[in-house]
């Protein structure tokens, strides 16, 4: 009772609180990003094994950030994190051109389940640093999510999780882009 | 924009009805315009959460908990009916939700603080369903561990002062674990649904505890499949000892009985049936495991004895009690020693070995021999390997086989001197018989010099052999199969007395490029089968003879294979299109 008075409060002063996923595949700089936002600090992360949960505030929101491992045995558990999600980040490693593809096919893989119909979806084109990186335009062209997804909203953003460059500019279009709901 | 009527993009649909077909669901079974429990609509939500796992245990107990509460009783009851039909249908998905604190919480919610005089008819099935789960899943079901709740809830209501009834055994039979032989794949398939549930349980929860458990828990589930499969290996030794146990019982029940004790004796009906349901899971499990020779030979010499024993209750049935009584299934006698001597389910394996080789130390007893004569229409190594073709000579494995079939198998007990004397002896005796090819056709990956060449005997001549091969004369050209996508041809030569060279030419006769071609072999195990990788993976369309792959059959021995020829069992898979498919047979080789 106490919480959803508490809920009803936060929708009148504009506070929410929401779920974001955070996959792609491995080595996409997922964990950096997570601990970027919520320390500002680089952790430099081994491979993750199981996943991370933070939660990040931002202009009134409370971002329960879920970073689950992105090595190809645990893709299949992906599913487990799906229910309440409210949006999905796909990171991708804009470097790894030899892999976008295989990241492609992971992402459809995701926004065709069910469950996962009414999420937004951001991207984020990471590693921009790096001087082999595709441009987001690239990488969004590569992904062709206007052709193929009618009824979602969707963003490609560059990022780069060492510098933080794009990384509010995401969260924020997430908040904006869910508001409504 | 909201004034007026229009057709948006969502379809039109009466207010109150949910879009969820869980909920849909859920509410057409607990209608309250129904005369009574409907179990077809019932079963039908069980069905569905089944197939859709994921968040569907969990929504359906939050939304069946909130109809148990509402005020009117025939949605109550009808309600309660289906949750029992879900905890009896759907397994550790919804026993998980049935055990959190807060479901039985909200179950209980309408229960006073002090027990009223008389129970309303949804407080008397509330406590009744506790009492079943606490009498049934939270003691028997193997991950009690996670459904604590269940038997805290049913103190602290008995606490209170409330009585929980008693239940009928009949109740209680429906929810007992089941005794059944499960094959590794049916085992890791529950182990599978369970742990996933119970991850998604802990995801939501949330709570720092549950996360670091979830973490765990994924690692288990990602990283440590291995673990799932020894766990589903060590099941299945303990619930095959506790069949042994149950087959050595009923054989010495059978012993004593007459037949007039076996129609109204419940007991051995019980263990008759547990045994006679037990088999089809035999073949299963060898089809599955048939890498793992120890164990398909210890299935299939308990799977004789079984055999044996059933054939024992049926004589017995029609009266027959001096053919029965001439069944002595030896192998039990030998497993329940081995029990003795050393316990544990993997020990008594090695023991069944043991007992191979025993058995081919002497010459074969003459009490096997008559068995098999009563039991001859019900082989049990024709039912296990009927599509193999075996001549049922009516004789069963005799230690020969039996010693012949274990060389080279991983158990060490075979390196002992007298296991050595077998190893040589069989060679000779084999060709004469038909059992060998029970020798289970194991596969060899393309990739790899097949089965260990140490067992053969003559390795050390076969190996020179091999460098006079090229030199093939006499090649003979016999088509495999032809299908509708492709052709597989063998080109066979005789290298020596005892090799035979296969030469496996692929043609794709289709318009469209296979690829992920797989072609693998094996042969019976008194041969040794090596071979060289294929050519390609790839056969391009109409591509003839484009890929090619080499091997060598060695103790291949003229004169045994025209008393017995040479069966190669194959099979080719591939991608086609995209689409995968698989061809399989037993191919019967021309005698060179």
């Amino acid at each position: 009772m106490g919480s959803s008075i508490s809920k009803t409060l936060g929708k009148l002063f504009g506070s929410r609180e929401m779920k974001i996923l955070m996959l792609g595949l491995d080595n996409a700089g997922k964990t950096t990003i997570l601990y970027k936002l919520k320390l500002n600090k680089i952790k430099t992360s081994t491979p993750t094994v199981g996943f991370n949960v933070e939660t990040v505030s931002y202009k009134n929101v409370k971002f329960n950030m879920w970073d689950v491992g992105g090595q190809e045995r645990l893709r299949p558990l992906w599913r487990h994190y799906f229910p309440a999600t409210t949006a999905l980040i796909f990171v991708i490693d804009s470097s790894d051109t030899e892999r976008l593809n295989e990241a492609k096919e992971e992402l459809y893989s995701i926004i065709s389940e069910k469950e996962m119909e009414n999420v937004v979806l951001l991207v984020w084109a990471n590693k921009q640093d790096l001087k082999n990186a595709m441009k987001p335009q690239e990488v969004s062209d590569f992904l062709q999510l206007s052709e193929n997804l009618k009824n979602q909203l969707w963003c490609v953003i560059g990022s780069n999780a060492l510098s933080g460059q794009g990384l509010l500019e995401g969260l924020s279009w997430i908040s904006n882009n869910t508001s409504k709901k | 924009m909201s004034h007026g009527v229009y057709l948006g993009d969502t379809p039109v649909r009466r207010p109150g009805v949910s879009t969820n077909p869980l909920m849909r669901k859920i509410q057409r079974a607990c209608k309250m315009t129904l005369p009574e429990p409907d179990i077809a609509l019932n079963l039908d939500v069980a069905d569905y959460i089944n197939e859709k796992q994921g968040a569907t245990a969990h929504d359906a107990a939050t939304t069946i908990v909130k109809l148990i509460n509402s005020r009117d009783t025939h949605t109550a009851v009808f309600a309660l009916s289906l949750l029992d039909v879900l905890v009896k249908n759907c397994g550790y998905p919804i026993h998980l939700q049935i055990s959190r604190k807060d479901f039985l919480n909200e179950l209980v919610k309408r229960f006073p603080e002090h027990p009223p005089m008389r129970y309303s008819k949804v407080q008397r099935l509330v406590l009744t369903a506790i009492e079943e789960w606490y009498q049934t899943i939270s003691k028997h079901s193997p991950y009690k561990d996670d459904l604590t709740y269940i038997r805290d809830m049913r103190r602290l209501l008995k606490y209170k002062g409330y009585v929980l009834p008693k239940i009928q055994a009949e109740d209680l039979a429906v929810m007992r674990p089941t005794d059944q032989l499960k094959s590794v794949s049916e085992i890791q398939k529950e182990q599978e649904i369970a742990q996933a549930a119970k991850l998604e349980e802990l995801i939501r929860s949330g709570k720092a505890d549950d996360l670091r458990e979830a973490n765990k828990l994924m690692k288990v589930m990602a990283g440590f499949k291995e673990d799932n499969m020894v766990n589903a290996r060590q099941s299945i030794n303990v619930e095959l000892n506790k069949l042994k146990r149950k087959a050595d019982l009923l054989n010495e029940m059978l012993d004593t009985s007459t037949e007039s004790d076996l129609h109204n004796n419940e007991t051995i009906e019980e263990l008759y049936s547990a045994l006679k349901t037990s088999q089809p899971k035999f073949q299963k499990i060898i089809e599955e495991e048939h890498e793992d020779d120890d164990l398909v030979q210890s299935l299939l010499k308990f799977n004789d004895a079984v055999n044996q024993i059933i054939e024992k209750y049926n004589l017995l049935k029609i009266g027959n009690k001096e053919a029965a009584e001439r069944i002595h299934p030896t192998h039990l006698n030998d497993i329940e020693v081995s029990q003795s001597q050393a316990g544990g389910a993997l020990a008594n394996e090695i023991n069944l070995i043991d007992f191979g080789d025993d058995m081919g130390a002497t010459s074969p007893s003459p009490t096997p021999n008559t068995v098999n004569s009563t039991t001859n229409n019900t082989d049990p190594l024709v039912d296990l390997l009927g599509d193999l073709n075996i001549d049922s000579t009516s004789n069963s494995i005799t230690g020969n086989t039996l010693s012949s079939l274990q060389i080279g198998g991983g158990i060490s007990l075979d390196s002992t001197a007298p296991a050595s004397s077998n190893s040589t002896a069989p060679f000779p005796a084999s060709s004469a018989d038909p059992f060998d090819l029970l020798g289970d056709f194991s596969y060899t990956s393309k990739s790899t010099i097949a089965a260990p060449v140490a067992s053969a005997p003559d390795n050390t001549a076969s190996i020179t052999d091999l460098t006079q091969t090229m030199k093939t004369i006499n090649v003979t050209k016999v088509n495999v199969v032809k299908s509708s996508n492709m052709k597989i041809d063998f080109d066979l030569s005789r290298v020596n007395n005892s090799t035979l060279k296969v030469k496996s030419l692929f043609s794709n006769s289709s318009p469209n490029r296979i690829t992920d071609f797989v072609f693998s072999m094996a042969v019976p195990k008194i041969f040794t089968l090596r071979l060289e990788p294929q050519s390609s993976s790839i056969l391009e369309a109409f591509s003839n003879e484009g890929v090619f792959q080499n091997a060598w059959v060695d103790n291949a021995i003229q004169e045994n294979l025209q008393k017995k020829p040479l069966k190669i069992k194959w099979k080719a898979s591939y991608k086609i299109n995209g689409t995968p498919a698989e061809e399989t047979a037993v191919f019967q080789l021309p005698v060179l």
